[in-house]
């Protein structure tokens, strides 16, 4: 019986039965541990638990009892909003301080918070919003009150009434999504009929969550259905293909259900492992179908057709899979957990792909009854489209390889130039579309007040000489920043204990403005506070904003952009504030706030994902060299894979599109994607050239089958992931589009650049060390190689 | 014991005779007015050196050292209160002088020393804090019994001593922040030696406690008394210096009380 070179597939084929009984053992027995899986969606986890900013997050979020919220914002076009509303709007905070989840006593609504005034006696007031005024006739209307009190104002409402905010405390971040549609259930059954928009990053970043799975769950299965159908169209055999689409299961199967047997939870970047997955496991199926297919009708025989197939692509599959190993392993090194993660269940998940593709495909193959196979690959033999145009394509690219190259650098110039326009920038809650409820909650709630955005400043006096903020410097230093930074237009509003020093003063002083100022004195910054406290006030509003020793003061601000760049942008300003304008020694500030730790995750995501990539690339280059010995084709193999990363990235920065998360770990699947093609083409070459000892010979038949397989797997591929662009979160669309421009660029570059690339270097290209090439004419006997192919 | 035992009593009578459910109430009023009078109206004026401790639901305590003195205009009707602050020492000589009536509204003015300006302010009685501390002015300065329904619920113990327990309902709910609240009645010195106060959900949201009962003058005086917030803070104020003396006439609590205390309450 025909033998091939190699052990593991002689087995698959012998043994067919064993290896099918096997595959579908492990793939039900990896299936049990997925409905386990622990979901995680939370952006905070892309850094490790005790990372110093989170601690500080935390600690600050303790201290001054503040938690993550959802805003819900009631907008009216038209008019004002009512009294009517008001009074419902009350109702509807009572039963949301009762919602599971809700830190009920910190609920920020007009019906909570405390306002001060003075009569027309001149009686001080620290009562709730909605009281009625003492002592006045008809009482003020509500929004009316939020524009006069600078604690309030912009963050309560608008000035004009059209707009009215209620702040959700949750206990954890979890609870977002539930809250929100619970509070949603309840607006209707009170009759609500102002537009309603609820916002704010923990209901983003759950209900990203809750969309993803949604989407694994619809996208990823139809992208699978798509590739199966393209398949269909080339290869004409339902039972043919559904190899690859077995294969590409059980490989997501496998994965997954390791990765939660190990204990991982699914992040939102382990939930794109299937998505990454499904081409790769494809990608070596297509070649080994396209050989098949190309074979079967030589031989008649599946065996031998099964066998030759293998042993002809074995040593381009395992290239190509080590390379794409080590593109994903390169994230093991990145700082951020998640991601970690990710790359490590890719590579395990490339090398079950690989395993599955060299044992299971055979013995797949041999099991399939004859009748199927009958006519399977006859009417192709080079008449087919693909089959006449793909010859002159090469033909093309050897004419004209100046141009080409030319053509090449050009493309590479622009790319640079795109490079170095680059906008690093994320916010999750532009994961979503434009025309998402909450991508609109944004906007409307961000026009209309101070912002959906928090991010928090601590001011640490306990080192310091008086050990309390309670001090005129530290308040004067606060209180200028504040101004400085509403300078800033993603500055919605700040908020800090001296706005309530300030307006307790303004009030003291009989509603003179010129009084709404830093008082001279520590004990008159006290007693203001202490009468706030006696007038009626909720001494635990005060400690929103200072801690009860005094020793700690917390700066609110409200941004209504969330951006990173935009975030970004206000702790820079701030800290060079600081830095001027800071006289007291050891007074310590702090950051937190869920838009700063994405700033703080997202620098360590480019720098980490710039490093992975570079490292990558040039452990590839090295073994690109030595797999290919040859120092001439391990660089050209490097080309179509940088033009690939050079082109995207460039396009990215020349239409504008922020350098995000998702986009960042793209890089790791450009480069393990877009080398593929490359060792293919470059590796059958040598293979064909030791036969055929002639470039044009080789350039020939490289241009039949294997530039086949090549443009099928970029048809099956690229299209195959056009589900993905329908999403509604845009990280999906994004990985949609890169797909298709992987395939697309690095095809391109492999059938038209290397060619000319391999042309303009002439006979020595496909040249390997330690072999020995008699010339082509003189000699009829077989180099050693080549016997080593017969046996 | 003996009160312990004719309020037993008139309670089983009250069934057993089928006596009219107003008599009971008349009872459990002229209990809860007894109470009034032994927690707040002792003698007809007094001053005392309190110290507050507020501590917060995560245990950062704050001390407040004030003088308090009362003196009252009519048993049972209206009063003055002085409050002098000590400490902390930022606030020092901050003092307040509070009008309370029987009727309507309560008059408060209070001494800036660092403005040297002296400000009407008002607060609702029965939710805002007493200085920052988990007791409401109301908790302070008393609620008339007349405010609210009582029924007596049966003889019981607190705090190891023998107590009737009372349930005493608002009449208008827009005048207290709970649904209801029961009083333990001290048989043996008529203080409310504990109370409960319950919520629409009938949980209960705060308890007060008296932790020590001394007699001085011979006038038996809460000298220690805690507000639990539940699932909060808690609030310990401790009275020392306590006399029954009263220092002062009901007219001098004006704005020169204010910005010019009698010395021995400054220290």
């Amino acid at each position: 019986m025909t033998q091939g070179k190699h052990a593991m597939v002689n087995f698959a084929v012998n043994h067919p039965k064993v290896i099918v009984a096997v595959s579908i053992i492990i793939t039900l027995g990896l299936m049990i541990p997925i409905p386990f899986a622990q979901i995680d969606t939370d952006p905070e986890n892309m850094l490790e638990q005790n990372e110093r900013v989170r601690v500080i997050h935390d600690q600050i979020k303790e201290e001054f009892s503040l938690y993550d919220h959802l805003v819900v914002g009631f907008v009216d076009e038209e008019k004002p909003l009512t009294q009517e509303f008001i009074d419902k709007l009350g109702l509807l905070v009572e039963e949301i301080e009762e919602m599971e989840g809700v830190v009920a006593e910190d609920v920020m609504a007009p019906s909570t918070v405390d306002d001060i005034y003075r009569t027309p006696d001149d009686i001080l007031v620290v009562d709730r919003l909605t009281a009625d005024r003492q002592g006045y006739e008809t009482d003020v209307p509500v929004a009316e009150k939020i524009a006069d009190n600078p604690i309030l104002q912009g963050k309560l409402g608008s000035a004009d009434g059209h707009v009215i905010a209620v702040y959700v405390p949750l206990e954890k971040k979890t609870y977002a999504h539930d809250v929100a549609e619970s509070v949603r259930d309840e607006i209707s059954t009170l009759g609500i009929t102002a537009n309603v928009h609820i916002a704010g990053l923990p209901v983003a970043e759950e209900t990203f969550g809750k969309e993803m799975f949604k989407q694994m769950g619809i996208s990823a299965p139809l992208a699978g259905l798509l590739i199966f159908l393209l398949m269909l169209v080339f290869f004409k055999r339902f039972s043919v293909v559904t190899a690859p689409m077995i294969i590409a299961v059980m490989t997501v199967v496998w994965t997954m259900g390791l990765l939660v047997l190990f204990g991982f939870t699914v992040h939102i970047m382990s939930s794109m492992i299937p998505i990454f997955l499904m081409p790769i496991a494809v990608l070596d199926s297509i070649h080994v179908l396209s050989e098949f297919h190309d074979r079967y009708q030589k031989s008649k025989s599946q065996r031998v057709a099964i066998l030759s197939t293998i042993d002809e692509l074995f040593k381009p599959m395992l290239f190509t899979t080590v390379t794409t190993i080590v593109g994903f392993s390169s994230l093991m090194l990145a700082a951020i957990p998640p991601v970690r993660v990710f790359g490590a269940f890719v590579a395990i998940g490339v090398l079950i792909a690989w395993l599955l593709s060299v044992t299971f495909n055979p013995a797949y193959a041999v099991l399939l009854p004859k009748r199927v196979l009958t006519n399977f690959g006859r009417q192709d033999e080079g008449r087919s489209l693909l089959g006449r145009l793909l010859p002159r394509a090469g033909r093309f690219a050897a004419r004209a390889r100046v141009p080409v190259l030319i053509f090449t650098l050009v493309l590479f110039a622009i790319a640079a130039f795109g490079i170095t326009k680059i906008q690093v920038n994320d916010n999750p809650t532009k994961w979503f579309k434009e025309s998402h409820p909450i991508r609109i909650a944004d906007n409307v709630l961000g026009s209309h007040l101070a912002g959906t955005y928090m991010a928090y400043l601590e001011f640490d006096a306990t080192d310091t000489e008086t050990k309390s903020v309670k001090n005129p410097e530290t308040l004067r230093l606060m209180d200028g920043l504040q101004d400085h930074l509403a300078m800033l237009p993603q500055v919605g509003s700040t908020t800090g204990i001296t706005d309530i020093v300030k307006k307790v003063r303004f009030e003291l002083k009989d509603g003179d403005s010129a009084a709404a100022i830093i008082p001279d004195s520590p004990e008159e910054i006290a007693q203001e506070l202490f009468l706030y406290e006696t007038s009626g006030g909720d001494p635990d509003d005060l400690f929103k904003f200072i801690t009860p020793d005094g020793g700690k003061a917390v700066l609110w601000l409200q941004m209504n952009d969330g951006d990173n760049r935009a975030v970004d942008e206000v702790v820079q300003t701030a800290n060079t504030y600081l830095e001027q304008n800071n006289d007291i020694s050891n007074l310590g500030f702090e950051w937190g706030g869920l838009t700063y730790i994405n700033v703080v995750w997202q620098e360590k995501m480019v720098v980490g994902m710039l490093e992975a990539l570079l490292g990558s690339f040039i452990i590839v280059t090295i073994m690109m060299t030595l797999l290919l010995r040859s120092f001439s084709l391990g660089i050209m193999s490097m080309v179509p894979l940088t033009l690939t990363i050079a082109v995207v990235y460039g396009a990215v920065g020349l239409i504008g599109k922020p350098y995000d998360m998702p986009i960042a770990v793209l890089s790791a699947l450009t480069l393990g994607l877009s080398i593929d093609f490359a060792i293919h083409f470059l590796k059958r070459g040598q293979e064909i050239y030791k036969k055929r000892k002639s470039l044009p010979e080789t350039m020939n038949e490289l241009f039949d089958e294997p530039a086949r397989a090549i443009t099928r797997n970029i048809v099956v591929i690229a299209l195959g992931f056009v589900p993905l662009l329908f999403s509604v979160l845009v990280p999906y669309i994004t990985v949609g589009s890169f797909f298709l421009a992987i395939m697309a660029l690095s095809g391109f570059a492999t059938l038209i650049i290397l060619p000319a690339l391999v042309n303009l270097r002439g006979e020595r290209a496909f040249r390997m060390w330690g072999v020995k090439y008699a010339h082509p004419h003189k000699t009829t006997s077989q180099t050693e190689s080549e016997k080593e192919m017969v046996s | 014991m003996k009160t312990h035992a004719a309020t037993a009593l008139m309670f089983l009578l009250a069934l057993a005779f089928g006596t009219s459910a107003v008599q009971a109430d008349e009872a459990a009023l002229k209990l809860m007015q007894e109470s009034h009078k032994a927690y707040y109206y002792a003698s007809e004026g007094g001053s005392a050196r309190v110290t507050m401790e507020i501590v917060d639901k995560k245990g950062r305590a704050r001390e407040r050292v004030f003088w308090m003195i009362r003196t009252d205009v009519e048993d049972m009707g209206d009063q003055r209160y002085y409050t002098h602050f000590i400490k902390p020492a930022d606030v020092r000589r901050t003092a307040l002088v509070v009008h309370k009536k029987a009727e309507g509204n309560d008059d408060r003015w209070l001494y800036v020393p660092a403005l040297d300006l002296v400000r009407r302010i008002a607060a609702n009685d029965s939710r805002s804090s007493f200085v920052g501390s988990d007791f409401t002015y109301e908790d302070v300065s008393g609620r008339l019994p007349s405010m609210d329904d009582h029924k007596i619920i049966g003889p019981d113990s607190a705090m190891g001593k023998a107590a009737t327990k009372v349930r005493s309902t608002p009449k208008d709910d827009g005048t207290a922040e709970y649904e209801y609240r029961y009083t333990w009645v001290d048989d043996e010195t008529k203080l409310p030696i504990k109370e409960e106060y319950v919520d629409k959900k009938g949980e209960t949201i705060r308890r007060f406690e008296i932790e020590q009962i001394v007699v001085i003058e011979g006038f038996p005086t809460a000298t220690v008394r805690t507000m639990h917030v539940i699932d909060d803070g808690q609030t310990t104020i401790r009275f020392d210096e306590v006399t029954y003396e009263a220092p002062l006439d009901a007219g001098r609590y004006n704005e020169r009380l204010l910005k010019n205390p009698p010395p021995e309450f400054t220290k």
